[in-house]
């Protein structure tokens, strides 16, 4: 510890640099910060929700030549259904299709006694936010994988993510924020003004 | 090492500097902003199946067919509707201002001692309206109505439309057919002030102000052209010349504030005899007479029923007062706020808002047939309002709950044809042509007194269609944010007349008419012409005048 200067009445004053062990301490709390920041923090910023169903996106487009569009269709008015009706699945799976046991427990947990299984939506905008699908879909020929990822080729549906804070699905934040809408409409040279998107 | 305070700052230290390099703070800052949007209390759009009905728009006559777009049974779009009023008609529901709960048993009560009971029905002509005559006569009462022009506009049959300061093309019409007969007619306004009417008109004529009567009756011969042209201000020839256009240019059509008999006498084949939907026999005999404002006795009504539902023609409170007696009358409002004629009542009982009651819509001005349409509810009203027609009918043992559909089976009994009018159609009469010798009742009649030497000036109102109706709470916006419009209670004037009176701008100011006095705040604009006062058709103003008012501005 050296010393040197002079102290506020005129003594000597001590000046402390860091040592090797400060050094260690220091950057002992910056990597635990890292850690926490990079690894600990969205666990605890995210609550996770399971879906009700082992549904497979990938067994039923390829086994069944299911598209997209064939579940998650428009309406008449132009206006998105989003997830399906449950008629829509009880049509197919009155009675087992396959062997799987993902079928059987939801023919066994929700067709047979004709409860409605409660999906999760991992999409889901704020209230502020108004987006047309069929606009998207028809006009822009947009791909579903486009904002949606790879979600419809996944064999085991993941948990929808939801920020405690803010309520909003960490989906949102994979290609679905404003900023993605906006640098999408740039590239294809759109007009576009506040009241396109917040009616 | 040791646990000494210097090295737990030196953990701290370089944990705060590592966490800067981590998403934690960024993300705690985007998710703190988004929670606040997210506050309760923040009203959220539903959520659910989207859905469409059909009605028709109450808050005023012109009854514009609106389709209503719903999620999950409420409605976010007024989709066909013609004005800002009616495009944001689905907002009236959620209102500040809105009044929810009232004493209805005390006004009750009020209503069973009194002895002289009367109604004062803002929009009559609707079968709420019946409800009321038929009460009224049952109890021995007095219906009361604003005055109603005798005979109905067809403005798609006028070649050349003279307007002595009927704002034609602001809130007169409905605004579908005033738009579609706009390319077919010579629109010339006759007005002091350039209002937007004037602004586009096919030609202005700036006159005195206070002189568009004396225009016209200058062009009809009721005056001589000298006396008109000294009142107007017009060249004689140019008041000769006019009176050619009219008659050799026709069909024409002249409006004027009064539907005076001149300005009928001027309309070549665009009148028709102004005309209700039919009603059921009976009611015509069990009704009692409409009786003006003006044709009630001073001190003549112990308690007054005023329905405020419907927005219609206000009349000034300063002329309703006398008619009560002095200490011990009992005023009920049927009224969605507190701000028309609740501020003067003892008793103020929340009534739906549109678009939460079924009602019936009066022919508009510009229709020369007799129409019945439904407004029908979109939404449910909130427990505890109170539909006026059914309290008064309740009070006479009317049912008012059937009256509606007894006035549609009048028409046409089948259930089809109840079904189509809740589904949002529009039944049509036929019109019956106007004839010289049709005008069985008095004109309008002028609301404003005489001019009087020591009220120079001339009230011209604005954004009329505003009044104590109610509407968006979104729209007030523009004018609380700025000085585009004028603000309630604020009154413009020509900077010269305000100077004249020692008024200053933004000074606090009485306007005075001769039935009563309030206060403004002084406002210049130099495109005011001078013996002008402008004011915002807002209850504290239409209080104390009418349109044409004599008044003058004086200093507190």
């Amino acid at each position: 510890m050296r010393h040197s200067g002079k102290g506020f009445l005129g003594g000597a004053r001590p000046v402390r640099h860091f040592g090797h062990s400060g050094k260690i301490i220091f950057l002992t709390g910056a990597l635990a910060a890292l850690g926490a920041g990079w690894a600990g923090f969205p666990r605890a910023l995210y609550s996770s929700r399971p879906q009700p169903v082992e549904f497979s996106h990938k067994v039923h487009a390829d086994k069944a030549g299911t598209a997209c569009e064939d579940c998650h269709a428009l309406r008449a008015d132009g206006s998105f259904a989003g997830i399906p009706a449950f008629e829509k699945c009880t049509g197919c799976h009155a009675a087992a299709m396959g062997t799987s046991a993902a079928e059987k427990a939801f023919i066994d947990g929700y067709v047979t006694p004709g409860r409605e299984p409660v999906w999760e939506s991992y999409a889901r905008q704020p209230e502020n936010v108004y987006f047309p699908h069929a606009a998207h879909l028809k006009l822009a020929k947009l791909k579903c994988e486009r904002c949606h990822g790879g979600h419809g080729a996944t064999d085991k549906p993941r948990p929808v993510e939801i920020d405690r804070i803010s309520g909003y699905s960490r989906d949102v934040w994979r290609g679905m924020k404003m900023d993605d809408c906006v640098a999408c409409h740039r590239e294809q040279h759109l007009e576009h003004s506040c009241l396109d998107c917040h009616k | 090492m040791n646990a000494t305070r210097r090295n737990v700052l030196k953990l701290a230290g370089g944990g705060a500097v590592g966490a800067l390099f981590t998403p934690a703070p960024w993300r705690l800052i985007t998710d703190a902003a988004l929670w606040s949007e997210n506050w309760p209390g923040i009203p959220r759009p539903a959520r659910g199946e989207i859905t469409s009905k059909a009605t028709n728009c109450s808050l005023c006559t012109a009854g514009c067919p609106v389709r209503a777009r719903c999620v999950a049974g409420q409605p976010v779009a007024m989709i066909g509707a013609q004005c800002p009023f009616g495009i944001t008609g689905h907002h009236l529901p959620y209102h500040p201002a809105r009044v929810r709960q009232g004493p209805v048993q005390q006004a009750a009560e009020a209503v069973a001692r009194g002895r002289r009971v009367a109604v004062l029905d803002l929009r009559p002509g609707r079968t709420a309206s019946w409800t009321y005559r038929r009460a009224m006569k049952a109890m021995k009462g007095t219906y009361i109505a604003p005055p109603q022009p005798p005979a109905a506009v067809d403005l798609a049959a006028a070649k050349i439309v003279l307007s002595a300061g009927v704002p034609v093309l602001e809130d007169w019409g409905t605004p579908r057919n005033v738009l579609a007969a706009r390319g077919h007619f010579r629109l010339i306004y006759a007005g002091a002030v350039e209002t937007r009417t004037a602004a586009l008109a096919d030609e202005w004529i700036r006159v005195q102000p206070g002189s568009e009567q004396a225009l016209v009756e200058g062009i009809a011969g009721s005056i001589s052209a000298g006396e008109a042209a000294a009142r107007t201000g017009i060249p004689a020839e140019r008041i000769a010349s006019l009176a050619a256009e009219l008659r050799d240019g026709g069909p024409s059509l002249v409006l004027d504030a009064e539907f005076s008999p001149e300005a009928l006498s001027l309309s070549t084949g665009t009148l028709a005899v102004r005309a209700e939907a039919p009603v059921p026999a009976t009611w015509a005999r069990e009704a009692a007479p409409v009786t003006a404002l003006a044709d009630v006795a001073n001190g003549s009504i112990d308690v007054l029923l005023i329905d405020e539902s419907a927005p219609g023609e206000y009349l000034p409170w300063n002329t309703i007062q006398p008619k009560l007696v002095r200490n011990d009358a009992a005023v009920i409002a049927f009224a969605w706020s507190r701000r028309g004629y609740g501020r003067w009542a003892n008793y103020v009982l929340p009534a739906p808002v549109y678009p939460e009651a079924l009602d019936d819509i009066p022919p508009a001005i510009d229709s020369p047939a007799p129409v019945f349409r439904l407004s029908v509810p979109l939404m449910t009203p909130p427990e505890g309002t109170i539909n006026p027609a059914k309290f008064a009918g309740d009070l006479a043992g009317i049912n008012a709950a059937a009256a509606l559909r007894g006035r549609a089976k009048a028409i046409d009994a089948s259930d089809e044809f109840w079904k189509s009018l809740n589904e949002g159609a529009t039944w049509i009469g036929k019109p019956k042509a106007w004839q010289a010798g049709s005008l069985s009742q008095k004109s309008m009649g002028s609301q404003s007194p005489a001019a009087e030497t020591d009220l120079p000036l001339t009230v011209v109102l604005t954004e009329r269609r505003g009044g104590a109706a109610p509407v968006s709470p979104l729209l007030s916006k523009l004018y609380q944010e700025s000085e585009l419009r004028l603000k309630p209670n604020r009154a413009a004037l020509n900077p010269d007349d305000a100077r004249a009176a020692g008024l200053a701008e933004g000074e606090r100011a009485s306007l005075q008419t001769a039935i009563g006095r309030c206060d403004i705040a002084v406002a210049f604009d130099a495109s005011l012409p001078r013996g002008v006062v402008e004011a915002a058709a807002r209850p504290g103003i239409l209080d104390v005048c009418a349109p044409g008012a004599r008044a003058k501005v004086v200093r507190l």
